[in-house]
């Protein structure tokens, strides 16, 4: 049984900026008494959950999937939305004396009749992690008797956090689903690519979609959002991975790239100069004359065009200063977003960075004016908007409240966004969003009535 | 052909009994809530309290990982309380144990006891709940957390005996539900405030998560609630008051260690159990009920007439918590409504009369009622309202989809004309 997380996950030899100084535990344990972000369990599920065909069953007593779910917002196309469901064995304590092994086998056949899925992702998790429940045993038995991919995935909470989660969940889809399955003939195109890490949230992935559809560019496989297990089964046979926003997700692309030599690329859809940029990386990485010019020319339009939609909006901004507190690769790609607006970024998270967004972080600030906050506590990024008067905070739901209540304005940055960040159209949304936030005079009219702030 | 054995829950309408008690730990003044196990349940736990709430929700986590969960996590537990003590010097701190610290068999209230006994300094109260993910649910979870306040608080000296004489005001006690939304909380209060009773609600949910713009801006721990002090004068109190069918089995302690006399109402919802609420006060307080309660009153059965043509021939589907489903159900059933199935946390041989099919179970059951008008539930029923396009009313927990439930009040004669409103509207509209 696999009780203890793999040391592999905590190496990260992809790392494209050589002779850094790494710290090899890439998941650093968490202070007792501090509040934390999600477990491995919240990683991998985040992950896996958005596949459209394929069931998710979290084997725990009530706590694990009872206490939070139907929570992320994932969006799908069709109306298959097996992701709306959430499963759990529910271990009682009877469980725990005679194991729950049993259970978990007939609810999988129970709910594999019911619903026909694709694929089953089994989540292990704190309890039956530490009895030792055999899950692995138990899905090998299931997928061969009922002739799905029957994934076991450890995610027990204890072994680290989400990012960790993450990667074991690229690590099951690397073992279990990748490269089951040759794509129809006709679904190659020339210039196909994979996108990693990017889970459709409010609809991003269809404006992803969209742009790269433009210039010429197919989407073979998403992983995750808006995809079925037959894509990610053949997705070694796009011709480039693209990273987007899950430095956890490299992981899997690294593997991709030796098993298959699939080549990979990081990029963003955040903001316009991320967005042309990933463009480019992307097709320079196909290296096709032709779709480069197509992409040049299709950017020029578009650039020209979000600038003039959003033209009042950045008149009104330039100059109004960001906090900056959200995970990982956002940490970056989100300050050029801002600097697209002619925003001035004060501060950013980097508590969840790893050492690649530093450096990316750093390649933007040339100066090094904004400051790297490593202490996520509320009471200090309050401290730090207060001292530098930030006009606005982008961060995380968590931080909403931390937030509002100092009366400093907000926008929500992370999975519980209003509104799609990405591409040409979210540059539009994210600048209208601030610039309306910004403009609400709720903010004085409360600070006035509240003379002890 | 379909396994008839489910073995399974889909869409779990039960949450876990270490949540139950963090929203009990969320009722106290100046308090943090510590989960003892794993990250992943705190986090959890806050984002969904978080989303319920509107509320900043002061949760953190001892973090155990791969060592504490192997070899025993009172280092974790230890170093989190310090911790806590140290960033946050909170009154209280309310400590869940999780399916996690539970399996590994530690003895987590002792560890607890000989920390508190070794500590000779002013330090927070440390408030301990066994709460077991594999056992129980969210409601037991909460009396756990109810019953560990009251015996920190009941093993005191015996209290000043200069009791009650000074006092011009009488107070009383006031047991509630997890089911009860902040604005629940504040109606009762201020309706015993009519009596000249001052109220301690035991916890106080209304005045910590009613969501009030604190006058102090952001606060790492809970900005108000029940205090230390409120709880060190429990016992000059002239009466209990507990409400709600899953605290009917913690009538009897709850007397015993505040050792006063305790009325027991399964709920105060509905025209009947209004009045005996309302009677009860006016006896206890030697005051009459105030006009402003006769009126509502009066218009609550005003509003059963208005109403009731809705809810002819039509079924309903509750799935709620147990105190909920009751609450709910008995107003319903005052108004003559079919209720085709309940389903709920708990199996209840005290209310399993008003439905025609009840169920200890999931939200799926709701598969099987395809053909209802109007299901009442949490936001994690979505999903089969929009499915079978049948009117949702929300209610609940979690209420995560839609803001200002907070605000709602389901209780006395007021909140049945809220519900019976509600209903009728959605009705009509179905
Ligand atoms: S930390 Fe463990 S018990 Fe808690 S949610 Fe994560 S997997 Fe479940």
């Amino acid at each position: 049984m696999r009780i203890t997380a793999k040391e592999e996950y905590f190496d990260e030899p992809a790392c494209e900026h050589n002779g850094v100084a790494k710290d090899k535990k890439a998941c650093k344990t968490a202070t007792p008494g501090s509040s934390t972000g999600g477990c491995a369990l919240d990683g991998a599920y985040i992950v896996l959950s958005p596949i459209k065909d394929a069931l998710n069953i979290v084997h725990a007593p009530i706590n694990c999937l009872g206490n939070s779910y139907n929570q992320r917002t994932s969006e799908t196309a069709q109306r298959e939305n097996y992701y709306m469901y959430g499963f759990t064995t529910a271990i009682n304590e009877n469980d725990l004396i005679f194991g729950s092994e049993d259970k978990l086998r007939q609810g999988i056949i129970y709910v594999f009749n019911r619903f026909k899925p694709k694929a089953v992702f089994i989540y292990n998790t704190c309890v039956p992690a530490l009895t030792g429940e055999d899950i692995e045993g138990v899905s090998k038995e299931l997928a061969a008797k009922l002739k799905i991919p029957v994934v076991p995935v450890f995610s027990q909470g204890f072994s680290g956090n989400k990012n960790l989660g993450n990667k074991i969940a690229g690590d099951a889809l690397f073992t279990h689903i990748i490269g089951r399955k040759e794509p129809e003939i006709d679904l190659l195109s020339d210039y196909n690519i994979n996108l990693i890490g990017e889970y459709n949230i409010k609809g991003e992935l269809f404006l992803i979609k969209k742009a790269l559809k433009k210039v010429g560019i197919n989407v073979l496989s998403t992983i995750t959002g808006d995809s079925t297990i037959e894509e990610i089964m053949y997705s070694h046979k796009a011709g480039l991975n693209v990273v987007v926003c899950s430095k956890a997700l490299i992981y899997l692309a690294r593997k991709m790239k030796e098993k298959y030599g699939l080549p990979y690329i990081e990029g963003s859809f955040f903001g316009l100069t991320s967005t042309n940029k990933t463009i480019m990386d992307i097709v320079n990485s196909i290296g096709d004359y032709e779709l480069t010019c197509s992409a040049k020319k299709y950017i020029k339009i578009r650039t020209r065009n979000t600038e003039e939609n959003i033209y009042e909006y950045k008149r009104f901004l330039t100059g109004k200063k960001a906090l900056l507190y959200t995970g990982g690769v956002k940490s970056w790609s989100l300050i050029s977003a801002l600097n697209d607006l002619g925003m001035k970024v004060i501060a950013t998270g980097v508590k969840k960075s790893t050492e690649e967004d530093k450096l990316r972080i750093k390649e933007i600030d040339k100066n090094g004016n904004i400051i790297m906050l490593d202490n996520g506590n509320p009471v200090n990024l309050i401290k730090i908007a207060r001292e530098e008067q930030v006009d606005i905070i982008l961060a995380g739901g968590r931080n909403q409240y931390t937030a509002i209540k100092s009366l400093i304005p907000f926008l929500d940055v992370n999975q519980e966004r209003l509104n799609p960040y990405t591409s040409y159209e979210g540059m539009e949304f994210l600048a209208k969003q601030i610039y309306f936030e910004l403009k609400n005079p709720l903010f004085k009219l409360l600070k006035e009535s509240n003379i002890n702030l | 052909m379909m396994n008839p054995i489910k073995n399974i829950e889909i869409n779990p309408l039960k949450a876990s009994p270490s949540l139950g008690a963090a929203i009990f730990f969320l009722g106290l003044k100046n308090a943090v809530v510590l989960m003892h196990g794993a990250v992943g349940c705190a986090s959890f736990d806050k984002v969904t309290l978080t989303k319920h709430f509107r509320e900043n929700i002061p949760i953190v986590t001892t973090a155990l990982n791969e060592y504490g969960a192997i070899l025993g996590g009172t280092d974790f537990l230890l170093s989190g309380i310090k911790n806590i003590y140290e960033k946050m010097k909170p009154d209280f701190i309310g400590i869940a144990s999780s399916g996690l610290t539970e399996t590994s068999g530690e003895d987590i209230a002792g560890i607890i006891g000989d920390f508190k006994e070794k500590q000779g300094l002013p330090f927070s109260k440390l408030i301990y709940a066994g709460t077991p993910d594999y056992k129980g649910s969210l409601e037991d979870g909460y009396i756990q957390a109810m019953l560990a306040l009251l015996e920190d608080f009941s093993d005191k000296e015996p209290y000043k005996t200069f009791k009650k004489s000074k006092k011009l005001t009488m107070s009383v006690n006031v047991f509630c539900p997890v089911s009860f939304t902040p604005q629940d909380f504040l109606e009762l209060r201020e309706a015993i405030g009519y009596f000249d009773l001052k109220p301690v609600m035991i916890p106080d949910l209304g005045l910590s998560l009613d969501g009030h713009l604190d006058e102090r801006g952001y606060l790492q721990t809970t900005a108000d609630g029940l205090g230390v002090k409120d709880m060190e004068n429990i016992h000059n109190s002239e009466f209990n008051i507990v409400i709600g069918l899953s605290l009917g089995s913690v009538v009897k302690s709850v007397s015993e260690l505040t050792g006063l006399k305790t009325y027991y109402f399964p709920n105060v919802c509905g025209l009947k159990n209004s009045d005996k609420l309302f009677d009860l006060l006016s006896e206890l307080s030697g005051k009459e009920i105030p006009e402003k309660y006769k009126r509502q009153r009066r218009q609550l059965m005003d509003a059963y007439l208005d109403t009731h043509f809705y809810f002819l021939g039509k079924d309903i589907a509750l799935a709620l918590g147990i105190d909920l489903l009751d609450s709910f159900s008995m107003i319903y059933s005052e108004m003559g409504a079919n209720l085709k199935v309940g389903i709920s946390t708990k199996f209840s041989d005290d209310i399993k009369y008003r439905f025609l099919n009840f169920y200890e179970g999931d939200l799926d059951l709701l598969d099987n009622y395809r053909n209802v008008d109007l299901i009442v539930s949490n936001s994690n029923a979505g999903f089969y309202a929009k499915d079978f396009r049948i009117p949702l009313l929300k209610a609940g927990f979690p209420l995560i989809d839609e803001i200002g439930h907070g605000y709602k009040h389901y209780i006395l004669y007021r909140g049945a004309v809220n519900l019976a409103v509600e209903s009728a509207n959605l009705l009509n509209k179905g």
